[in-house]
């Protein structure tokens, strides 16, 4: 039997020094990854913004034809759509009325106690670049990233509801980790009832509640906002509703559209204050780093 | 005047190359970002694999790892890890070519498939030893499947559109070159 070691250009033992030198260097990087993990994501997202622009130039026309095709399926099915819009229209317009009576009131009662809403809810709007999600992480890249002063951490949103939570900046690019990815977690509150629960997902489209303390008081419909809870997230947010599946597990109907996933809105949140300090209780006013910062005398 | 044999080579490692970059870009395309919820066939393990099993020359060692680190770091995978088991089940496989050659296709796909299998515990195993999350094994499972399933007919496309197949007995000299 020949040796099959020639079956390269190089010769046997500098062929094996290769293959030891490439088994260490991965080894390292691995190991690189676990201890030093938020600087390898860095290096990551660095490498991402570099590298998935590259493909843009092809990704456009084939997306483009994509979604006509997509669009051409809904129009076999636009009298049916039309019907219901009608329908839905119909009933909005009722909600419609109530809706602005309530804001009247609303508006009137503000001005009765002379209360400020703070504005620290503004956004930046990015556009869903690739799908770099797989079965096993479910996840997007936007086309904003750093320069555009987003920031790990900070909600996305799209017309709906909560889409998910960016992780991983880079300088172009970000990636927005969706609420069914199975490393995601986000504290809410399941509304008529103030349960306050974490949605947990799973890799299924209908993420499960967890860490309920009453379920009992939850009803499928109820609906699932963002509870600020850790800070991680603003309050408020709709994420979606309760729905509970035949083995009366609680699950979220998520209100954002995944399957059209476009444009994804991301929330500026403010970092709050943090004692760090452990001898002073009270934080001294610290001048806000950036003039988007100022949210009024809210201090 | 490129010796044949060499063109030949870097041809098909381009074509290689060209394969990974077609099959990243279909998967990184914003096409139903969470329409995964079953997972399909790894196309890119059923390539190099079966060309390793075809033609071991075409795909050396660095293309491979070099692709599989790239993926890595597309799909945010853990860095380092996947691609390490990929370049031991490739030296494996490639060591022992000369001897599979004339192993019927069946037991090709089973010895694969076995060797998949006990890459991905193998990952398992690691991740799990430093505390790392891993993906659900029955998606891992399925995944698995959809990529056997896919395998013949991926050997049936380079068979058929690039002629790639076994060495058969007495076309390899003794240096292991072909022709």
């Amino acid at each position: 039997m020949a040796t099959n070691n020639e079956d390269e250009d190089f010769t046997g033992p500098l062929r094996r020094i290769l293959i030891a030198v490439l088994i260490v260097v991965l080894t390292a990087v691995f190991l690189f990854w676990r201890i030093d993990s938020p600087r390898a994501e860095r290096l990551r997202a660095k490498f991402i913004d570099r590298f998935v622009p590259t493909f843009d130039w092809a990704m456009v026309p084939v997306t483009k034809a994509i979604d006509m095709v997509a669009s051409f399926q809904s129009y076999t099915r636009i009298y049916e759509q039309n019907q219901e819009l009608r329908r839905e229209l119909r009933r909005i317009e009722s909600w419609e009325e109530a809706a602005v009576q309530l804001e009247q009131q609303n508006a009137k009662l503000r001005a009765l106690n002379n209360l400020r809403l703070d504005p620290k809810l503004t956004s930046i709007s990015g556009v869903v670049l690739t799908d770099s999600g797989s079965p096993f992480h479910q996840s997007v890249l936007l086309n904003i990233g750093g320069r555009d002063g987003i920031v790990d951490g900070w909600a996305a949103v799209d017309g709906l509801g909560l889409v998910g939570r960016i992780s991983g900046v880079g300088d172009a690019t970000s990636r927005v980790l969706l609420l069914t990815d199975s490393s995601s977690r986000i504290p809410v509150t399941i509304m008529p009832s103030g349960q306050r629960a974490i949605v947990s997902g799973d890799n299924s489209r209908f993420p499960p509640i967890e860490f309920l303390v009453n379920p009992e008081l939850v009803r499928p419909g109820d609906r699932v906002l963002s509870s600020g809870d850790g800070g991680v997230f603003p309050t408020g947010l709709p994420v979606g509703e309760v729905m509970e599946t035949r083995d009366g597990r609680l699950r979220v109907r998520l209100k954002s559209d995944y399957e059209q996933l476009d444009f994804v809105r991301v929330l500026r949140t403010h970092s709050k204050e943090r004692l760090k300090d452990p001898g002073v209780l009270i934080p001294p006013e610290a001048p806000p780093e950036s003039p988007s910062a100022t949210g009024g005398e809210d201090g | 005047m490129v010796d044949p044999l060499t063109r030949d080579r870097a041809v098909h490692r381009l074509l290689y190359l060209a394969i990974a970059a077609l099959i990243l870009f279909l998967r990184l395309l914003p096409v139903n970002p969470a329409g995964h919820s079953f997972p399909g066939p790894d196309l890119m393990l059923a390539f190099t694999f079966a060309w390793l099993m075809r033609r071991p020359d075409y795909v050396p060692v660095l293309l491979i790892v070099a692709v599989y680190v790239v993926e890595d770091m597309v799909f945010w995978r853990p860095l380092g890890l996947w691609p390490l088991l990929m370049l031991l089940a490739t030296e494996w496989l490639r060591t022992r070519e000369e001897s599979l050659r004339d192993l019927p296709f069946l037991l090709e796909i089973a010895l694969i498939g076995g060797l998949w299998f006990a890459m991905v515990l193998a990952r398992r195993l690691i991740l799990a030893l430093v505390f790392s999350e891993s993906v659900p094994f029955g998606m891992e499972l399925l995944r698995l499947l959809a990529t056997l399933a896919a395998y013949p007919l991926v050997v049936a496309l380079l068979q058929t559109g690039l002629g790639l197949r076994r060495a058969a007995p007495g076309e390899v000299d003794d240096f292991g070159q072909r022709r």
